[in-house]
């Protein structure tokens, strides 16, 4: 209608979730996975070289073609990021915001505490996802509750020097891809991919209205990408996000487990918020019902339109997808809300 | 125990054409008994005749161990048989307390006195309905209370509840089961028709189960589990016969999306509703009556407005729109078939080609100013062939055509005015056989031909035979999305009735 542009200043422009359909129909592959490696909130999947490494908690583990997992370093705090450089230095982003290279700390900005996602271009290029300049990376909930559009896309040049921001006031960035001299990033909650040049920092989306917050991405064989999407978008909590007094008192008087927000993994604790449809019913979760966590992982073609994507629905547990990785055919999946690393083949996607 | 009604070998049949076949049926006395089976089982014809509604073309029916046949509803009512119907049967023009006492009416009535005592009573029910209200003027659900305050005002030993849930809230069900089971204790029986499994399971003592207008099983509640009542729901013996399962290979691939449907709502019977609609495929679309899928697709075309206030967004290619009028939808190429062709989609008394000049009129593509009677033989004569509609001569009126070709003409209206996506609501319904395969022939041609196509229907082997993805709708949802490859009749049922 003509005067919805009008109408929408007075009661608000519609806020829609995109369904999950077309490219994002709903399949159950992540659950019919074979685990490949049991890891605790297995987080950040790097290939390295013929090795597949792993950050959960304070260390990095490698995992090895059995799925032995080994501790390869640990840290003093939780690893939040992880990048190879080309020349085979291993780069750890951590939760207290600091950064480190081969083991020796690297000086960052006073603007950088919040280090999302790490990635090298070929010619040693090292860019950096700084996801809010007012909470660190676990307190990413928190972020969404403020809305909060604090973050920063910072780089490195090859010959080294300070980090130089790129771009600011981003919506949590949270996954970084390469392409070119261009980089794109993961805006979690604008729910899009913005594609900056790597010059100038100009920004254009490249994918937008996604059902998901993106989280990490990564190269896929064959061209595009891989996007995890780390937990779902939910009336509820779009709802939540329009309602500035409850969540402001929400942030205040309840705990951040039981604040209605998206979660990496659920019906975990009987206090947790539920919808009405999320509840058992006659001893069986339906798979279509409301749920804070997810999983969701994307494959990207060249030009960033999703092609099929593989999921771990509402009645699933392999939910809070923040990384993947492919390596030699297989693509490989970190679970944070499954406790767990799953392979699956990479050309199909278990299809 | 001696059943209180009993059918034996009972059959109805319409036009020819049976809606219950050889049913044999007893309820007995102070029990419920549910009534389950897809949409067209026969659960309402059947329950129809026991409250003298239609007569049973051949059976017998027994009230109290005598053969009985009652001519009219008032007759059954007489008798202690009330039937509280899906479709409410109050009178809109009246208040609730007169529709509570029509029939039942003294010589003289205080009408303070009337309204005073109908209160009463429907407190007594805990019915929040105000007496004074036109009947006109309440939504679904309280019409449906006063229907059923009508039933139980009768004081009838037997009462038919033709699916009394759908329309209720979950706190109105609440009460309402309580209302049963008060009535039952009381020793009245009743017949329940419902779609909710759960509720049949929940409340009923015994379960009957009709398909195809067959008598399945009756046996007792403890003996069903929700899958068993599934199986016996749809398995369709001649289903395969007649409508075969797709093969992956010869599903049509997505083309361009046209169509975006993102959290529409409207009221409480369409509920954050989001689906995409692709070019070149068939898109099914199930769902048990009341589950909003007409009312979804009736908003996608206009015909109704999504709620003003978060009533979520439809895109047409990436465009946001937002009908003020069917028209509108139609000018952007968005044609709606509808299920009820009698009074929404023809002209039963003009003829063939007058009824498909219209829905050139619709879309505003005629030539000339004045109705050219040569332009609309020429339409005519090329849809007529086109959809081999039959008639007795070319001056035919449509009321004078078969149910399968008076469809064919409401299809060819809405074809006429070239649009791409198609939305065909029950496009079979009330229609032979034949035809049946016609309109699905004409149904893939459009799909081909590159159209946007939808087909919504409750015809579990017409869906999965015709779509190219089917989507479950429950609640006024899109609860599901399944490949018709992977679809089997059961999954597709139990994502509706779950």
């Amino acid at each position: 209608m003509i005067l919805d542009p009008i109408l929408d200043i007075f009661r608000g422009k519609a806020v829609t979730i995109p369904p999950l359909d077309g490219a994002f129909r709903p399949n159950t592959k992540l659950d019919d996975a074979p685990a490949f490696a049991e890891l605790s909130e297995a987080d950040n999947l790097l290939t390295a070289g013929d090795r597949l490494l792993a950050s959960s908690g304070n260390a990095v583990f490698a995992l090895a073609a059995d799925g032995t997992v080994t501790v390869v370093e640990t840290f003093q705090s939780r690893v939040t990021a992880l990048a190879l450089s080309p020349s085979g230095e291993l780069t750890v982003g951590l939760e207290t915001g600091k950064l480190l290279t081969s083991g020796k700390e690297v000086a960052l900005p006073a603007d950088i505490n919040c280090i999302t996602a790490l990635a090298y271009g070929q010619d040693g290029t090292l860019w950096l996802a700084n996801g809010s300049a007012r909470h660190a990376p676990s307190q990413w909930a928190a972020d969404l509750m403020e809305k909060g559009a604090s973050g920063s896309l910072w780089k490195r040049e090859p010959a080294g020097g300070a980090f130089r921001q790129v771009a600011g006031g981003l919506a949590f960035p949270y996954g970084l891809h390469q392409v070119g001299t261009d980089i794109i990033v993961a805006e979690s909650w604008r729910h899009q991919l913005v594609r900056h040049d790597g010059a100038s920092g100009a920004a254009t989306t490249v994918l937008a209205h996604l059902p998901g917050y993106p989280a990490r991405m990564a190269p896929a064989a064959g061209g595009g990408a891989w996007l995890a999407l780390f937990a779902p978008r939910n009336r509820l909590i779009e709802f939540i996000l329009q309602e500035v007094h409850y969540r402001e008192d929400m942030l205040r008087e309840v705990s951040p487990d039981c604040w209605i927000a998206p979660a990496l993994a659920s019906n975990r604790n009987f206090l947790e918020p539920l919808q009405c449809g999320a509840i058992r019913t006659m001893g069986i979760h339906k798979p279509w019902s409301p749920s804070r966590s997810y999983g969701l992982v994307a494959r990207l073609d060249a030009d960033m339109r999703p092609r099929f994507s593989i999921h771990s629905r509402a009645n699933g547990t392999r939910h809070g997808i923040c990384s993947v990785a492919e390596r030699s055919g297989r693509l490989f999946v970190a679970s944070r809300g499954g406790d767990c690393v799953l392979s699956l083949d990479a050309a199909t996607g278990g299809f | 125990m001696e059943p209180i009604v009993r059918l034996e070998n009972v059959t109805k049949a319409y036009r020819g054409v049976p809606a219950v076949k050889n049913v044999t049926f007893d309820l007995r006395k102070g029990e419920i008994h549910a009534l389950l089976g897809e949409n067209g089982a026969g659960k309402s014809t059947l329950t129809k005749i026991i409250a003298g509604v239609v007569e049973a073309t051949s059976g017998k029916m027994f009230h109290k161990g005598v053969e009985t046949v009652f001519a009219s509803p008032h007759a059954a009512l007489e008798a202690g048989i009330a039937m509280v119907f899906q479709e409410t049967s109050l009178v809109p023009s009246m208040t609730v307390a007169q529709n509570l006492y029509l029939g039942s009416e003294k010589f003289l009535n205080r009408l303070r006195g009337t309204y005073i005592s109908a209160q009463q009573f429907l407190q007594s029910l805990n019915f929040p309905v105000d007496p004074n209200a036109l009947v006109a003027t309440l939504g679904a659900a309280k019409r449906q209370m006063v229907e059923i305050a009508r039933a139980v005002h009768h004081n009838a030993e037997i009462i038919i509840f033709d699916e009394p849930t759908a329309t209720l809230t979950p706190e109105e069900k609440r009460h309402f089961f309580a209302l049963i089971r008060r009535l039952k204790a009381g020793g009245v029986s009743i017949v329940f028709i419902s779609h909710a499994l759960e509720e049949a399971l929940g409340i009923a003592d015994r379960i009957t189960i009709l398909r195809d207008g067959e008598l399945v099983i009756t046996d007792d509640t403890s003996a069903f589990d929700r899958d068993r009542i599934v199986a016996a729901m749809v398995g369709r013996s001649l289903s395969g016969q007649i409508y075969g399962q797709r093969d992956e290979a010869k599903l049509r691939k997505p083309g361009r999306k046209v169509l975006s449907v993102q959290d529409i709502s409207m009221s409480n019977v369409v509920r954050n509703n989001s689906f995409s609609i692709f070019e070149g495929q068939i898109t099914g679309v199930f769902g048990l009556i009341g589950s909003g899928r007409t009312e979804t697709f009736k908003i996608v075309s206009g015909i109704y407005k999504r709620d003003f206030l978060r009533g979520g967004a439809i895109e047409l290619d990436d465009r946001p729109v937002r009908y003020l009028v069917p028209s509108e939808a139609v000018a952007d190429g968005i044609v709606y078939v509808t299920e009820d062709r009698k009074s929404e989609g023809i002209f039963e008394t003009m003829g063939i080609a007058e009824n498909l000049f219209g829905g050139l009129l619709a879309v505003g593509r005629e030539k000339a100013w004045v109705i050219n009677q040569q332009e609309m033989r020429q339409l005519s004569a090329e849809w007529t062939k086109t959809l081999n509609i039959r008639a007795i001569n070319d001056n035919a009126r449509v009321v004078e055509l078969s149910g399968g070709n008076q469809q064919k003409v409401v299809i060819g209206k809405g074809l006429v005015q070239k649009p791409r996506i198609v939305i065909l609501d029950e496009p079979t319904r009330g229609v032979d056989v034949g035809a049946i395969a016609e309109i699905h022939q004409i149904i893939n041609r459009l799909a081909d031909e590159g159209l946007a196509v939808v087909v919504i229907s409750s015809y579990l082997p017409e869906i999965m035979n015709l779509s190219d993805r089917i989507l479950v709708c429950r609640q006024g949802r899109i609860v599901e999305e399944f490949s018709p490859a992977e679809a089997t009749e059961e999954k597709i049922m139990y994502a509706a009735v779950h």
